[in-house]
């Protein structure tokens, strides 16, 4: 079997690789957003959300708009994109998700492919195919450090991701509906044993997990197309850095986050991005069988 | 069962008559409903009897498809043979899977997302493989010739599709009747009562896969002579997955009749809908995509059972 | 319990010097002890004395770290749980497990399906079956559906169906009402009479000093005593492991 070759196998150098590894972790920390709202839904109800990506996307259509139509930039946008969609988790989770919770996995799969379904189709009857794009001040500015460029777009959805992920662990760790839902994920019935309101829980994680996502989608999109099937490749994404974490794992999912972004980066310089991607999935199903608790969690007696 | 064959013989009569009336779009339409319920069949073979979730069906979807049009195009194979080779070789890759897989007691959605790799590995591969033509695809290019799986007009594909349909319905009565039938019924109702009952469940749950990754592997092939244009991202993506499932899943999971009426709804009525002249025929189609996801989501919570329940009484 | 001393009535089921140890906790130590043909055998001890672990390690569910199980004259450590279900010995489950979405026929005929390959011979023998624990009119209804008796009869038709020499009840007392539990003492004795040795977890003591010849009583994963049911009521150290130390009568 031959790999189609590209001249770029030629002499690499540092720079590009530098370069490739800051990519890496800008887009890496998007990732690990986006995995550890994934990741959180999962670990405190045990339901896999496949429409997980799409929510991502639908948060980037609104932000192209409301950038469209009143020039608000999505950083600004934030302030009513993230309590909308802490709204629209609250809402698919009190209409759809919470009847579904008690039944087997399989209806957690179809169930939320059908959200996937509904949110692809709405967006391609309102917006049509196309991949779209806007253009804001800073979309294509960067400073130079060193040999390396440092596009200001992703440095901001960057750090705003990393900022986010740790306000999430302060939240988990430190009040006490945070620590209501850890206790929920670990152990349900004991949490609800010592008193801890299991359902509204999960409300609240689904909630957040549809807001984390939503404000992964609003920092792409100074940087990002968008277009109704982009959410696809964000959960393909999100399921193979939330098991490499450890399902449930926020922490891991950061470092799960991370990886993948430096593996996507260096081996677009070597490969190509579907055998990169062949290579990725390879490495998921050898996790699942081996090490099914991910390479950052720890096994369970 | 004899009070059902009657009818059934019926049905399939009147299936049979049906190209006498009607058109060329209709015969279309109803060609992807049979191929579709055929692919959900061979779905429930692993997932609706045995309780397998796969979600990496793609992956023998596109050995079928790919490994009869190969053996056509470099060997002259028909792909009326071409495709049991087809089959045989996505039995042997689902036996080797499954024989992996279920070594280290994979379940749920582990299991879902073991295959989900599977697939998206085939695919990646796939494009990466310059003698299948990578992404860029097979255009085939045929004779019309009976012989080699290829006809001018629908009907002939409307009798294939039927006759696979029928096929693939006896098979799966038979298995709902037979010892290896019931062994499937219990590991998917639970696998520690099986063992402890004497079923061999990582044999039964391995047969499963097998059987219905080959039984898949047909409708790929019937897709490559259908279509006349495979590539990566038409059969090993998860567009034929979806249609699996849908199908499955709204009909009704382990029956023989579930798949093909949900099959027959969400395919067959997609496609007639996009042949209709509407004003706007892709908003139609969109609509109907979109009323179809939701109704899904509805029927999945409250009739759990599938569409199938609907029509039966049960104590 | 010296794993040296020959496991008595040892003929149809061998248990020796069994240990099995889960992460930090030692749930099995060197249990040994035997059941012979045509006996019924009870199992007692308090909580979590490991009393279903012992089966899940004598019908293959567990292998234990240490010490050998002999089922019918074969070492069957190790084997996986349909292997030893094929050579005879069936066992029910304590949180009773029918089949929710098949019928009570469907579930006994599973474990008919073990000894017979067709599936007409099949089904007439889960209908016998049924008539014995006295399900049979209740063939067609789906597992889900029954009663708590209903389940615990339905357990034992499924593992009496599989045709074994050797039947391990998990609790098939726990639950039941004072009249239904006569009833399932008199199904066990009958299903003994009929040529199965009956191995038995019961914490309702009535059901297992009624039934069996002999008891083992284990604690903590250790066999502390053995003998039959009245020599064992006032043994001092079954007293100690059930209701404590200052409970021991002087």
């Amino acid at each position: 079997m031959t790999v189609s070759s590209y001249n770029a196998r030629a002499m690499i150098g540092l720079d590009v690789v530098l370069q490739a590894l800051l990519s890496g972790f800008f887009m890496g920390s998007v990732y690990a957003l986006i995995a550890i709202g994934f990741t959180l839904v999962f670990g405190v109800t045990d339901i896999v959300n496949f429409a997980h990506g799409h929510l991502v996307m639908a948060a980037m259509f609104v932000s192209y708009f409301l950038f469209k139509s009143a020039h608000i930039d999505p950083y600004l946008s934030l302030v009513i994109v993230l309590p909308a969609f802490f709204g629209v988790g609250a809402l698919l989770y009190v209409v759809v998700i919470q009847r579904i919770v008690e039944a087997p996995h399989s209806a957690h799969m179809m169930v939320t492919l059908g959200l996937l379904l509904v949110f692809e189709n709405l967006a391609n009857l309102f917006f049509g195919g196309d991949l779209r794009g806007i253009t804001t001040t800073y979309t294509t500015s960067s400073f130079m450090v060193g040999p390396v460029s440092v596009p200001l777009a992703r440095l901001a959805a960057a750090v705003v991701s990393l900022l986010a992920v740790g306000a999430l662990s302060v939240f988990l760790g430190r009040t006490s509906l945070g620590k209501a839902i850890r206790a929920a994920a670990n152990n349900r019935e004991g949490a609800a044993l010592v008193g801890v309101n299991v359902p509204r829980v999960y409300l609240v994680s689904f909630s957040l997990g549809t807001m984390a996502a939503a404000l992964a989608g609003a920092v792409i999109v100074p940087f990002s197309l968008v277009s109704p099937f982009v959410g696809h490749e964000f959960i393909l994404k999100a399921f193979v850095i939330a098991v490499l974490g450890g399902l449930g794992s926020v922490g891991g999912a950061l470092a799960g986050g991370l990886l993948i972004g430096f593996v996507e980066a260096l081996s677009s310089l070597y490969i190509s991005a579907s055998l990169g991607n062949a290579i990725v999935f390879a490495i998921l199903i050898a996790v699942l069988l081996y090490r099914p608790w991910g390479i950052f969690g720890q096994a369970k007696v | 069962m004899s009070g059902r064959l009657a009818p059934g013989l019926v049905a399939v009569a009147a299936a049979a008559a049906v190209p006498l009336v009607a058109g060329q779009h209709i015969l279309t339409a109803l060609i992807v409903a049979l191929h579709a319920s055929y692919l959900a069949l061979a779905w429930n073979v692993a997932a609706g009897y045995a309780g397998q979730f796969s979600l990496g069906h793609s992956l023998f979807y596109g050995i079928g498809a790919y490994a009869s049009t190969m053996l056509y195009l470099k060997l002259g194979l028909t792909p009326w043979a071409g495709m049991f080779a087809g089959a045989a070789i996505a039995g042997v890759v689902g036996v080797l899977l499954a024989l992996g897989v279920y070594r280290y007691n994979v379940r749920g959605i582990f299991f879902a997302l073991v295959t989900l790799g599977a697939a998206e590995v085939a695919k990646g591969l796939a494009d990466n493989w310059d003698w299948i033509k990578g992404p860029v695809g097979i255009l085939l290019t045929m004779k019309a010739a009976p012989g080699e799986f290829f006809f001018l007009r629908r009907e002939p594909y409307y009798y294939v599709a039927l006759a696979m349909v029928v096929a693939m319905l006896v098979i799966s009565l038979v298995l709902e009747r037979s010892r290896l039938g019931q062994h499937f019924l219990a590991v998917r109702e639970d696998e520690a009562a099986a063992e402890a009952s004497g079923v061999d469940t990582y044999r039964a749950k391995t047969i499963a896969i097998g059987l219905s990754a080959a039984l898949t592997a047909f409708a790929g092939s019937f897709y490559a002579q259908f279509y006349l244009y495979i590539s990566p991202e038409t059969v090993f993506t998860f567009e034929p997955q979806l249609t699996m499932m849908l199908g499955t899943m709204v009909g009704g999971a382990g029956t023989a009749l579930g798949p093909v009426l949900g099959s027959v709804l969400f395919s067959g009525l997609g496609e007639a809908l996009r042949n209709l002249p509407f004003e706007n025929t892709r908003q139609v189609v969109i609509g109907s995509k979109l009323v179809y996801a939701i109704l899904l989501i509805v029927i999945l919570i409250y009739l759990p059972g599938g569409l199938i329940t609907l029509g039966r009484r049960r104590s | 319990m010296t794993a040296s001393r020959p496991a008595h009535g040892a003929g149809l089921l061998a248990v020796r010097g069994v240990s099995k140890r889960f992460g930090g906790l030692q749930a099995l130590s060197n249990v040994t002890f035997g059941v012979g043909h045509r006996e019924i055998v009870g199992i007692i001890g308090p909580n979590g004395a490991g009393k279903t672990t012992l089966f899940n390690v004598i019908t293959g569910v567990y292998t234990p770290d240490e010490g050998d199980v002999e089922l019918r004259g074969m070492k069957v450590t190790g084997w996986a749980p349909h292997r030893i279900c094929r050579l005879g010995a069936a066992r029910t489950f304590q949180i009773g497990k029918p089949f929710a979405a098949l019928s009570v026929l469907q579930t006994v005929r599973i474990g008919a399906l073990n000894r017979i390959e067709s599936m007409a011979a099949a089904t007439a023998r889960a209908l016998e079956v049924l008539e014995l624990v006295g399900l049979a009119d209740k063939r067609e209804h789906l597992g889900k559906n029954l009663t708590v008796i209903e389940r615990k009869r339905l357990e034992l038709a499924r593992a009496l169906a599989t045709g074994p020499a050797l039947l391990l009840l998990d609790e098939v007392a726990a639950g039941l009402r004072p009249n239904e539990i006569q009833e399932m003492i008199t199904l066990v004795r009958r299903i003994a009479a009929g040529g199965v040795s009956v191995l038995i977890i019961e914490h309702v003591l009535e059901a297992v000093m009624r039934l069996s010849a002999r008891i083992v009583v284990l604690n903590y994963g250790e066999v502390i005593a053995e003998g039959s049911p009245q020599s064992l009521v006032n043994d001092p150290r079954v007293i100690e492991a059930y209701l404590g130390e200052a409970y021991t009568l002087a």
